[in-house]
């Protein structure tokens, strides 16, 4: 559990046993394709991206005007504050849903249950379905008047009329987010499960005899154990989600009445759908502005961890 | 889960009970947690495998109907009239095999590009200390955070202007941008847990620091490049978003493919698109399941040590 | 452990890269390439091979006897076509896309809605010398217009309108189609009272087809636009959406329905009104179980506000457009051939019930004969108008700012008089755009 990372050690290679280059160098050349393909793909269409945001520009039509900040206050009066509660409701719910369900999976599985082997592969289906498949088939299990869902609560006697799962408010942001604990938590469980079994069985036993519940004993002996891998799975999760977009596109297109409009969705809406790629990137800048404060938290987890040494 | 339901003591164990040595009834109540934790693992798993399960069972069931018999409601839980049709009118479908073979390339493809490249990069973040080091490191891994739908305009209007709409070019790089620093990310973890010594020793030995690089570190680190590459393949297969805006036709991938193939202005052939999903799905569900062992054992590596 | 320290720096570091990169994207945007250009497509315009792109493609029913007519042509000309399909909802952004990007070439079919959105992106042929030759009608001449030019052959020419289902409509007591909103909002209730789920009217909810409501809103005696000043937002048009309102809240239109829906509801018997186009018979009757349904299907009148008032229904159709460029004059040819070839229209229309739009297909027997077809012209077509907002290139996007306000009004998010202020303002500026 030591968490402190161990003191700057001196680089493991000293300088006379390279060659010609210096390590600094022979460092710097390693990173070398890695920074151009980054530099090339990922720095440079993000800048210019940015760039874009100040001038009023139509994709399918040349040229473009300069008018300053009116793209950014567009979306400042307009919807920013919706899109951004949305995208954090999802982010959210779509992070923990399935962690939780994936845990509990993870811990079945780990209590030693004959065939645990088989059922951690056949979870994995979920995880591989195409992720568009996936929000194929939740639509249709949704569909407000021919839907399985509707139907096999209709037979149960549980509602009486059919349900508009994706036409209200309120439920489509559920629908969405249950879609995507759907496809997400399998590889959430294949982690937890893998973290789970490191902990030594004896720990569990010792604790047992000292008395511990089961609860005491979850949160003594095995969340230590496996909270690396979930500190780990959350936060990629949760950095996946927050730019996640085929199911909200799929399932929902951002509605209905915009109640399920995330950055994602809306930029690329604006973008591809409106063409208006001048106030599409100026959402997008937005969205960065609230990232770089996400990459400060994401800096202090990776320090804390001593996981970037 | 301090309520559960205890278990009915028989009479022999009530004997017991009423001469109490203090290790048999500790002995006992293991035993019966044991039990508990079984029923509740059972449970969970129960819950759990029907969440996850009857959404599968619903996609082949409904890929074994009739056009007309999905559109009933209330839905037949148990197809009745089943139907092969919707998968035998897959093989005669061209396209759908162009969208397949091009997934399979282009994924593959940016699985061994971010590979290679998150080696040597991976491998320079975790064991060489120079300025700058912590700045780039961070960039890369923050970047994982950039919005994908802003790159993509500025990616879309390059490739265009350079003709690579598409091509694979076109999506192994766009798919590059989510699958990289990923793939760096995991790899230094990996070589994180290869201990300095190691090299040192090769140091000593006089192997030069590429083939300490390439015949040491790079065996040892083998599972994990694999299960970065498992990871980077996942991505770049499922991708919807890059490759329905970069890729027409000839070079698209299976996401955007199913949807324009199956989803009509008057109407979505269900039944055809469940049957193509679930057969596209199938080899790669069966080579994770070969391959799961690598997918966790690397994903895992760097950080469960902690 | 001095991480804090460490981390503060590094963060420091990233916002100082994150400042240089700002500072660099002048240059950097300087150089960045600016959306699409207006040239050609490049390639030999006397090239016998070339694209044809059309979402028909992707209907079952429609597939078949398009590929036909591809077939022919590549047979009897020795060319190759490369046919390219994307789903309806998403033809517009994707043809633009790919047209932009230079990958499409050749023929594309348009719907004439979305006409004015690609002609302005200034790679479209003009096709005046062309449709000279076509024989077609002026109604039909005036749909693949745009700026004064004919951008577009029309292929079909017709209307959406309401299609009623005369057997629901018997059961429920109903002798005649109900003439006025009124009368048709106590068919409804009387439908309703049937039971067993059906949905009276399966007006579209659903954001991409709630651009229905336009006819509803004409009916209310809104303009929608009167010399380019909008009018939505007038008590017409709130009084329409209030209407639609209250059909929602009593369940005599139904949540989350979109033209996919309407026409599963309706083939299963569970709908008795709905709106589409004239080729929605074929469709909805293919997938509907009860094969005596394409018999109980009827056009009907819009109804309207006050008697006497003329019903009011949405121009649709589709035309053929050709991109500048490679295979230029082969794929106008095509496009001619297409649609105004006497046999192939006529061929056509037996497969798909789309009439044609050529004065000589139309007085073709096979076409004039057939009761759904002149019944659907008389009823519908004859007083169909197109769109005001057509004529601008962010139709698609005016369309769905009103459908998505209609839509909030619906789902309780917002009153029908803010909604409609909110759509005025935002159709407003996306005319201005």
């Amino acid at each position: 559990m030591s968490t402190a990372a161990p003191p700057q050690k001196a680089a493991p290679h000293r300088e006379r046993t390279g060659g010609r280059l210096s390590n600094g160098a022979f460092a710097l050349l390693l990173t070398a394709p890695g920074l151009a393909l980054f530099a090339t793909i990922i720095i440079y269409p993000l800048v210019s991206a940015l760039f874009t945001g100040f001038f009023k520009q139509d994709l399918r039509l040349p040229g473009r005007e300069f008018v300053g900040l009116d793209n950014f206050t567009y979306w400042l009066d307009g919807d920013f504050l919706t899109i951004l509660k949305q995208t954090l409701v999802f982010t959210v719910g779509a992070t923990i849903v399935p962690f939780v369900v994936g845990f509990a999976l993870a811990l079945a599985l780990n209590s030693g249950l004959k065939g645990s082997g088989f059922l951690r592969g056949l979870f994995l289906f979920p995880w591989v379905i195409p992720g568009v498949v996936v929000s194929f088939l939740w639509m249709w299990i949704f569909n407000a008047n021919y839907g399985v869902l509707n139907g096999i609560l209709m037979k149960a006697g549980i509602i009486e009329e059919s349900v508009s799962w994706l036409g209200q408010p309120g439920t489509a942001m559920l629908a969405v987010i249950v879609t995507k604990t759907w496809a997400s938590f399998p590889w959430m469980m294949v982690m937890l499960l893998a973290g789970l079994q490191t902990v030594p069985k004896e720990l569990h036993e010792a604790a047992s005899m000292d008395g511990a519940g089961s609860i005491r004993r979850f949160f003594a002996v095995t969340w230590p154990q496996v909270r690396g891998v979930a500190s780990i799975v959350l936060l990629l999760e949760f950095i996946w989600n927050f730019q996640h977009f085929d199911t909200i596109y799929v399932l929902t297109g951002g509605g209905p009445a915009g109640a399920t409009e995330t950055f994602a969705t809306a930029v690329y809406q604006t973008a591809f759908k409106g063409f208006d790629i001048g106030r599409a990137t100026a959402l997008g800048g937005l969205w960065m502005l609230l990232l770089l404060v996400l990459v400060a938290v994401y800096l202090r987890i990776t320090e804390r961890k001593g996981d970037a040494r | 889960m301090t309520t559960t339901t205890s278990t009915p003591l028989s009479g022999t164990d009530r004997l017991r009970t009423s001469a109490p040595p203090a290790r048999h009834a500790r002995r006992r109540r293991m035993r019966k947690d044991l039990l508990r934790s079984r029923i509740v693992a059972w449970t969970a798993v129960l819950v759990i495998g029907a969440f996850g399960m009857l959404p599968v069972y619903w996609l082949l069931a409904t890929a074994l109907s009739s056009p007309e018999q999905t559109f009933q409601f209330p839905p037949k839980l148990i197809p009745t009239d089943i139907t092969f049709s919707n998968f035998t009118a897959l093989a005669e479908n061209d396209q759908l095999i162009t969208y397949l073979v091009n997934s399979l390339i282009v994924a593959s493809i940016t699985a061994v590009l971010s590979v290679v490249v998150a080696t040597y990069m991976g491998y320079s973040f975790s064991k060489f200390r120079y300025r700058g080091r912590r700045s780039l490191m961070h960039l890369v891994l923050a970047s994982q955070m950039f919005p994908q739908a802003l790159l993509l305009v500025t990616l879309y209007a390059v490739f265009s202007s350079f003709g690579l709409l598409n091509t694979y070019t076109a999506l192994v790089l766009s798919f590059t941008t989510f699958t990289m620093p990923l793939c760096v990310w995991m790899l230094k973890g990996i070589f994180d847990t290869i201990p300095d010594a190691l090299l040192e020793a090769a140091s000593i030995d006089g192997a030069s620091r590429w083939r300490t690089l390439h015949s040491i570190v790079a065996p040892l680190a083998a599972p994990g490049m694999i299960a970065a590459g498992l990871f980077a393949f996942v991505r770049g297969w499922n991708d919807f978003i890059f490759a329905v805006t970069l890729a027409d036709k000839e070079k698209q991938t299976l996401p955007p493919g199913l949807v324009s193939t199956y989803i009509g202005e008057f109407q979505t052939a269900w039944p055809e698109l469940m049957a193509a999903s679930l057969v596209v799905s199938v080899p790669v569900v069966v080579a994770f399941m070969f391959l799961q062992r690598y997918l966790v054992g690397g994903m895992t590596a760097g950080s469960v040590k902690s | 452990m001095t991480t804090s320290g460490i981390s503060r720096r590094g963060a420091l570091r990233m916002f100082g890269i994150g400042a240089l990169g700002v500072a660099g994207a002048g240059v950097l945007g300087a150089c960045a390439p600016s959306g699409a250009s207006t040239s050609s497509n490049g390639g030999d315009t006397k090239s016998k091979d070339f694209d044809f792109t059309s979402w028909s493609l992707n209907e079952e029913a429609a597939k078949p006897s398009i590929e036909k007519i591809i077939a022919a042509w590549e047979k009897s000309e020795n060319s190759k076509i490369r046919a390219v399909s994307y789903p309806y909802n998403e033809y517009l952004s994707q043809l633009t896309l790919k047209l932009g990007g230079g990958e499409t070439t050749g023929a594309v079919h348009l719907d004439i809605a979305w006409l004015a959105a690609v002609a302005q992106m200034g790679k479209l042929a003009d096709l005046g010398s062309a449709a000279m030759k076509g024989g077609y009608t002026n109604v039909a001449l005036d749909s693949g217009m745009y700026d004064g030019k004919q951008y577009g052959l029309p292929w079909n020419t017709g209307s959406i309108g309401v299609i009623a289902n005369s057997k629901l409509l018997e059961k429920a007591g109903i002798k005649k189609h109900p003439t006025t909103v009124e009368e048709f909002e106590d068919a409804l209730r009387e439908l309703k009272g049937l039971g067993g789920g059906v949905v009276p009217y399966a007006a579209a909810t659903k954001v991409a087809q709630l651009k229905d409501i336009f006819p509803w809103m004409q009916t209310f005696g809104c303009t929608l636009l009167e010399e380019n000043k909008v009018t939505i937002g007038d008590d017409a048009s709130i009084d329409a959406v209030t209407w639609y309102k209250k059909l929602h809240d009593e369940k005599l239109i139904a949540a989350d329905v979109d033209r996919f829906d309407a026409r599963a509801l309706f083939g299963q018997g569970k709908a008795a009104f709905y709106d589409d186009a004239i080729i929605g018979k074929g469709v909805t009757a293919a997938q509907s179980k009860d094969k005596t349904l394409a018999d109980a299907m009827q056009p009907m009148k819009r109804p309207v506000l006050r008697a006497g008032d003329t019903p009011q229904a949405l121009l649709w159709g589709g035309v053929i457009a050709v991109v500048k460029g490679k295979g230029q004059d082969a794929a106008t040819e095509f496009a001619l051939h297409t649609t105004s070839d006497r046999a192939t229209t006529t061929e056509y229309f037996a497969a798909r019930a789309l009439p044609p739009s050529t004065t000589a297909g139309l007085a073709d027997p096979k076409v004039a004969q057939d009761t759904f077809t002149t019944e659907w012209t008389e009823k519908i077509t004859d007083t169909a108008t197109g769109s005001p907002f057509w004529q601008f290139a962010r139709n698609a996007q005016i369309e769905e700012a009103v459908a998505k306000q209609v839509q909030a009004v619906l789902v309780g998010k917002s009153k029908p008089k803010e909604a409609m202020k909110k759509a005025a303002e935002e159709v407003t500026d996306l005319i201005k755009r």
